[in-house]
């Protein structure tokens, strides 16, 4: 932070992505600021913050689940339309990153603007379908989660975009839902292994079945045999996740515990 | 963009406003200095400098009215806000409740971590008139201590609580 010339409050979206991409200021966001505050390349003389911008609530809209990019993961984990959707997954994985403290602070925009191992929302956002907001030149664009860290975007949040909101769509609302974060201790910022699991059920069976699974590369990623064989109904579904994590390289012992949640979780259904 | 909602570093210093312990300040910040070190080389030096990368909250204080790491946010940061350290919350004539509760109940040994668990406290019975266990531990849960095992602190915030409520506070 040492090269640091200005700060910038921004107040409105535009203003702020104005910045960005003013070449003079050479700009980088930062929302709760707990991933990057103390790793700013020197390369940054700009430090615009996020604070004063009108991108934090949370809200229905179109009977889809909004979520404002700076929202704390304290306040998503509080709030109360996160705690009624998908039996709570959201709100129940925004309480297991890290500490109070940087609950307080760290944002979900905040979380999900770069490819990172460890991040909490990145592999619940891939497994509820969720779209996320961009505000960039030219005004602003939707695009699916999953297709946020693709090359073919073309576009870096935080440096020429940012991120104002994020879509939960209204279809996920009663899905039943598991986030697992298996880490050291509770608190741990790391984890062996976050995975999320989701069903939904027509009658006796299956009618949409999600997988994901985070911490073992930057980007989560969704495991299709497991999905395939939990649709089909088919009892050795956990062991079709084995083969997903084993494609992944996740090991021996990440792959038997993610096995075996996944066949507790279809236990439950 | 308005005017007023950039400021550019002068010789190597930010100039920020705001306000600590309810009184108006103006503070000039080093290029690149973390709240912690800014308030410190300013005087208030009950927040403590642990970890500094985070984990431990010794530096936690109030920047409008949540906690947060001293050492995570950039000083520039609290420009226009309202910040409180521990220095703000009572003195040794005049202490506050949480901090009455954390001596009687043997709450601190080193007292290292003391400031921030309060402060963490604070913010919890300023929503919470009467938190759980779990509620309390939970508040806590990024303010390590290396003395003890967090039974009489836990104790401390419950006894702290039942006292702001006899006050009405």
């Amino acid at each position: 932070m040492k090269n640091i010339k200005y700060y910038a409050f921004p107040s409105n979206v535009k203003d702020a992505v104005a910045l960005l991409l003013d070449k003079k200021y050479k700009a980088m966001a930062l929302a709760g600021g707990t991933l990057v505050a103390k790793t700013l390349p020197d390369s940054v003389e700009t430090y615009l913050d996020l604070k004063n911008l009108p991108i934090k609530g949370i809200k229905l809209a179109g009977g889809n689940l909004v979520i404002g990019a700076g929202a704390t993961f304290d306040e998503i984990d509080r709030d109360k339309l996160c705690r009624s959707w998908a039996g709570g997954v959201i709100s129940a994985a925004a309480s297991k990153c890290s500490t109070q403290l940087v609950r307080n602070m760290a944002t979900i925009g905040g979380n999900i603007a770069r490819p990172h191992s460890f991040n909490i929302f990145p592999v619940v956002l891939l497994g509820l379908d969720a779209k996320v907001r961009l505000q960039a030149r030219g005004g602003t664009k939707l695009i699916d989660f999953s297709a946020l860290y693709s090359s073919g975007l073309g576009l870096r949040p935080g440096l020429d975009c940012l991120i104002t909101e994020i879509v939960i769509p209204a279809r996920t609302k009663k899905w039943k839902c598991e986030f697992i974060k298996l880490a050291r201790t509770q608190s741990s910022w790391e984890s062996y292994i976050t995975l999320f699991f989701a069903a939904e059920k027509k009658g006796k069976a299956l009618s949409r079945a999600r997988v994901s699974v985070g911490a073992l590369s930057p980007k989560p990623f969704l495991a299709p045999a497991a999905e395939k064989a939990m649709l089909a109904g088919d009892a050795s579904a956990s062991k079709a996740f084995a083969s997903d994590l084993d494609a992944a390289r996740a090991g021996e012992y990440r792959s038997t515990a993610a096995s075996n949640l996944l066949a507790r979780f279809i236990k439950s259904l | 963009m308005k005017k007023n909602d950039m400021i550019e570093t002068v010789k190597g210093f930010f100039n920020i406003e705001l306000r600590v312990n309810g009184e108006k300040k103006e503070l000039a910040v080093k290029n690149g200095e973390f709240l912690l070190d800014a308030l410190r080389r300013h005087g208030w030096k009950g927040t403590k400098k642990g970890c500094d990368t985070g984990d431990c909250g010794s530096c936690t204080v109030l920047l409008n009215g949540k906690p947060v790491l001293g050492c995570l946010v950039p000083a520039v940061t609290a420009h226009g806000g309202e910040l409180t350290t521990i220095e703000g919350l009572g003195s040794v004539r005049d202490p506050h409740p949480l901090q009455e509760a954390f001596v009687e109940a043997g709450a601190v040994q080193c007292g290292f971590c003391i400031p921030g668990m309060i402060l963490s406290s604070k913010h919890l019975l300023d929503s919470n008139k009467n938190p759980t266990e779990a509620e309390i531990r939970k508040a806590l849960d990024g303010n390590l201590c290396r003395c003890t095992g967090y039974v009489k602190q836990v104790e401390a915030v419950k006894d702290a609580a039942k006292r702001l409520r006899t006050k009405g506070k």
